[in-house]
């Protein structure tokens, strides 16, 4: 099974608009189905972790900690706990595939490492129970397609080679026309425009168009200001998204201006 | 321009912020009071005594092998850092100002532009992106005061903004970098300003933004009677290697991404040393898009708008690639001043 989620913490507002509820929801309601297909561990990348320089694989056992973000730090959803179990059998499997693939993996277990919001958001509301074991990678700036693809195949690789059962999750937003204002929940809104192009690439990426979906990418990235230019679906499609058998909106709708959606795999 | 800055700037909701809502920390009630070097607070002259324009790459920390950084290093990168040097020489001694003040690209904020209220941030920040390099424990003070009059000029002149009062939010390394570099003694009280944009993914900078930003800072302070020392916490061309030598002091894989990026930095510090700052205007954003320089983050914009342009050349003070983008130490005085 395989999942994209928002990373926005919005999604956890105790006074939340109704798209940032149903968008909530809807990722809770991956986690139980990712618990029901008995997955051991998620492998997963959020567009919060950005880095620059090669790929770095989290292979810190146990990420415990808060933290307090340095955008929404006045909002009850600016601060969040987490307490996370790495996988570090498969993540270090995993950096050794990325680097015999060719590409750099840089293995990162540092005491205070800041955790980014996505994950953490992600984490917190598809495993509140924390059953889930977590294989992290950072989303590389300039990663191309194809190094974004062979991330995600070396991760299904080393999963295999180990027998595990893994969920994959994209943590990622869509459109990325962030409100400049101060709003209450209840102003959030998507401009029509980038409404219109998230819409239309949502629709190929549920009628599993997965080519038609990376030709359009960079066209989309541009005229939406795509999070990430939406780097981690050949991530995805590395993983083998486009092997399995349906695939399902569950929601979309606006955090602050941005696209947002729930899109599982099965 | 990026859309995303084109939506009109409310200040209603930056006035309510002000008082810092929904945090778990009161809003401090008292304001820093400085130490030595504080001639003129108060009187309502203050100035603008220089401003620098002084890159971050955490390389630059590394290679120093300060005591509050835990990794050690070989060294490397010593003619910026002979730059800065040299910049620690001229803001000493008779030349030493009340406060540093920053403008930093690492510390983003998606939604307005946020300044630092905590008065003394202290605490461990990794740098997600370097982890290797840059573990950096801090603990300096701010001048709440001037934090607080930045916050209502640009309030003021329609800029969306927040004060920041959560001691637990990490203190970027673009911030530490360009402040430890300046004055690793820290003994100068601090402002930092928050980036309002996400050079790396979401948009790029509206300039014309951070000239607003630059003039309320000025604004404040005059108002508050501070000697102010900016830093524009910018590096200039800003390709760069993918890959991290196993040695990353390794000198000898330190080099100018490429012959464009690196003729493109030298057309901006031609015209920086000759001046006028004016010439600046139409080239940076040119020099923005031909390099991908990290000026697009506005804080060499901020830095000359709040110094009015001035009438000037800059002086560079050092020149060298990190990692393979370039950057440069650069000081400007206002003779008008």
């Amino acid at each position: 099974m395989a999942a994209l989620v928002p990373g926005m913490p919005h999604m956890l507002a105790a006074d939340a608009a109704p798209s940032w509820a149903r968008l909530r929801d809807a990722t809770r309601r991956t986690g139980d189905r990712l618990r029901a297909a008995g997955v051991e561990t998620l492998v997963m990348v959020s567009t919060q972790w950005f880095t620059v320089l090669g790929h770095q694989v989290q292979t810190d056992p146990h990420l415990v900690g808060e933290h307090c973000d340095e955008n929404w730090y006045g909002y009850d959803y600016g601060r969040q706990r987490y307490d996370i179990t790495v996988d570090t059998e498969l993540a270090f499997g995993w950096a050794d595939a990325i680097d015999a693939r060719g590409l750099q993996s840089r293995k990162t277990r540092y005491e205070c490492f800041p955790v980014d919001n996505g994950t953490v958001t992600a984490m917190n509301l598809l495993d509140p129970e924390h059953r889930f074991r977590l294989a992290l990678v950072s989303c590389n700036l300039y990663a191309g397609v194809d190094a974004m693809r062979v991330l995600g195949k070396a991760a299904a690789a080393a999963a295999s080679q180990l027998g595990r059962r893994i969920g994959v999750v994209a943590v990622s937003g869509l459109s990325s026309g962030l409100i400049q204002q101060w709003i209450s929940p209840g102003e959030d809104r998507i401009a029509d425009d980038h409404e219109a192009w998230d819409r239309r690439m949502l629709d190929l990426v549920i009628s599993r168009k997965h080519d038609d979906v990376l030709e359009l990418r960079e066209e989309y990235a541009r005229a939406a200001q795509v999070d990430s230019q939406l780097r981690v679906y050949p991530f995805l499609a590395g993983t083998g998204v486009d092997t399995l058998e349906s695939c399902e909106l569950l929601e979309y709708g606006p955090i602050w201006g941005t696209g947002a959606a729930v899109v599982n795999w099965q | 321009m990026s859309r995303v800055f084109h939506v009109p700037a409310g200040t209603s909701a930056s006035r309510a912020r002000r008082a810092g809502p929904a945090t778990t920390s009161p809003a401090p009630n008292v304001s820093f009071v400085c130490g030595a070097g504080s001639a003129g607070r108060g009187s309502a002259s203050g100035r603008i005594v220089a401003g620098y324009l002084a890159p971050h790459p955490p390389h630059l920390i590394y290679a120093d092998n300060p005591e509050q950084n835990e990794p050690r290093s070989r060294g490397g990168w010593e003619v910026l850092r002979w730059g800065y040097e040299e910049l620690r020489r001229r803001i000493a001694g008779p030349n030493r100002p009340d406060v540093l003040v920053v403008h930093a690209p690492h510390w983003i904020t998606m939604v307005g532009h946020h300044v630092n209220c905590v008065p003394n941030p202290r605490g461990i920040s990794v740098e997600p992106i370097f982890p290797n390099l840059f573990r950096y424990h801090y603990d300096f003070r701010t001048d709440v005061e001037l934090a607080e009059s930045i916050l209502a000029e640009a309030d003021g002149l329609g800029l969306v903004t927040s004060a920041m009062r959560e001691p637990d939010v990490r203190v970027d390394y673009a911030t530490i970098g360009a402040l430890h570099l300046a004055n690793p003694a820290w003994d100068l009280p601090v402002v930092s300003i928050s980036a309002n944009n996400n050079p790396y993914f979401y948009s790029d900078a509206a300039l014309d933004e951070m000239e607003v930003l630059g003039e309320a800072t000025r604004r404040a302070i005059e108002k508050t009677g501070r000697n102010a020392v900016l830093l524009a916490s910018n590096s200039l061309s800003h390709l760069h290697w993918d890959v991290e030598p196993d040695l990353p002091e390794d000198m000898s894989r330190e080099h100018a991404y490429n012959q464009h990026q690196y003729e493109w930095d030298m057309r901006l510090l031609s015209a920086i040393r000759e001046g006028p700052t004016s010439r600046l205007r139409e080239l940076v954003p040119r020099h923005i898009e031909e390099t991908s320089s990290e000026t697009k983050a506005g804080s060499l914009s901020w830095l000359l708008s709040a110094m009015r342009w001035p009438d000037v050349p800059g002086d560079v003070l050092a020149y060298g690639t990190v990692i393979g983008t370039g950057n440069a130490v650069v000081e400007w005085t206002d003779r008008r001043a």
